[in-house]
């Protein structure tokens, strides 16, 4: 049964609608992209991911009312009711923090914040490459889970390689031999997967 | 490897991930190389961050890819992979866990509102 209220704010804008179904954690902007893209080329970034981030509060406070008519509320009901209030006051906390600490942003800090939370691999070309691995096709949501850890995995590597950098004393951009260093100590923390050494026991 | 090399000359247009991150992958054009550079400026490193280290990158992240991909075909349903394969892969990364978590219970509630909000439309 859709409630009347949430779809005249959904008609409003696509923005809005994306920015209400990012109320767990903050750093679920990656798949409404293209509702992003539309709103991009109206307002200037920095102004519309503030915006974003004032109206992923609303959010939360219009989804206490709203989950209960969902039917998707089966799901989370599992959960006792004081443990799902709780981590709905925790993730306001965050969110109101998160607020706080964006509206603090310099100009550039500002710039590297958006390209943080936009940028993402082309879902085609991860589709592409997993299939032709497989040699059969992959679901949508294979898809996303992949792009999000390889994501994820990027950041790892490039925030190691930071570490390196600045413990050799050298400054960005990153040369190869930081990235080197760091794909090593990952390694050796097994971080990155590795199949083609086989541990053989009992040599 | 000899096979690498082989299909790497009439390789452009499909895009063949076999091969590790220290092997000469040639000809094969770069895929990500555009959205390597946001994504490592987003991290922290330089606004325009050297080729040579996106490169290095870029063949990590289709070597973890390819990894993943045949670590998930050798598990749960044999020859493809699904989403459960994946998400049991990833259990020992808190990070990735988490997010891989979030990303798909997001994807649903999109699909949800997408939904609810096309049938609006439509009734009325």
């Amino acid at each position: 049964m859709a409630d009347p209220a949430r779809i005249k704010t959904e008609s409003n804008s696509e923005n809005s609608l994306a920015a209400r179904e990012s109320p767990k954690t903050e750093d679920t902007e990656e798949v409404p992209v293209t509702s992003d893209a539309d709103t991009e080329s109206k307002d200037s970034s920095s102004q519309s991911l503030k915006r974003e981030h004032k109206q992923d509060s609303v959010a939360g406070d219009d989804e206490d009312e709203g989950t209960s008519d969902q039917p998707a509320s089966k799901k989370l009901k599992v959960e006792p009711e004081k443990k799902k209030e709780k981590r709905q006051k925790v993730d306001e906390d965050e969110i109101q923090k998160m607020q706080v600490l964006v509206s603090s942003f310099s100009e550039e800090q500002l710039n590297r914040y958006e390209m943080y939370r936009r940028s993402a691999f082309p879902k085609a070309a991860i589709k592409r490459l997993i299939q032709s691995i497989t040699g059969s096709s992959v679901s949508q949501n294979v898809v996303i889970a992949m792009s999000g850890i390889s994501k994820v995995f990027a950041g790892e590597i490039v925030e190691e390689a930071l570490d390196v950098c600045e413990k050799w004393g050298d400054t960005p951009p990153l040369q190869p031999k930081h990235m080197r260093e760091a794909v090593r100590r990952l390694k050796s923390r097994e971080q990155i997967p590795n199949t083609k050494h086989k541990n053989i026991l009992f040599h | 490897m000899a096979e690498e090399e082989d299909e790497a000359g009439f390789d452009e247009d499909l895009d063949d991930g076999a091969g590790g991150a220290d092997g000469n992958h040639g000809k094969r054009k770069r895929l990500f190389s555009k959205e390597l550079r946001c994504m490592m400026y987003g991290f922290g490193d330089d606004q325009n961050p050297y080729t040579e280290s996106v490169d290095i990158l870029e063949d990590l992240v289709i070597e973890f890819v390819t990894e993943m991909t045949h670590k998930a075909m050798s598990i749960g349903r044999q020859g493809r992979v699904q989403v459960e394969d994946i998400v049991f892969l990833i259990r020992k990364d808190p990070r990735k866990f988490a997010r891989v978590k979030d990303l798909l219970t997001m994807n649903e509630e999109l699909k949800r509102a997408r939904k609810a909000f096309d049938e609006a439309n439509y009734g009325s």
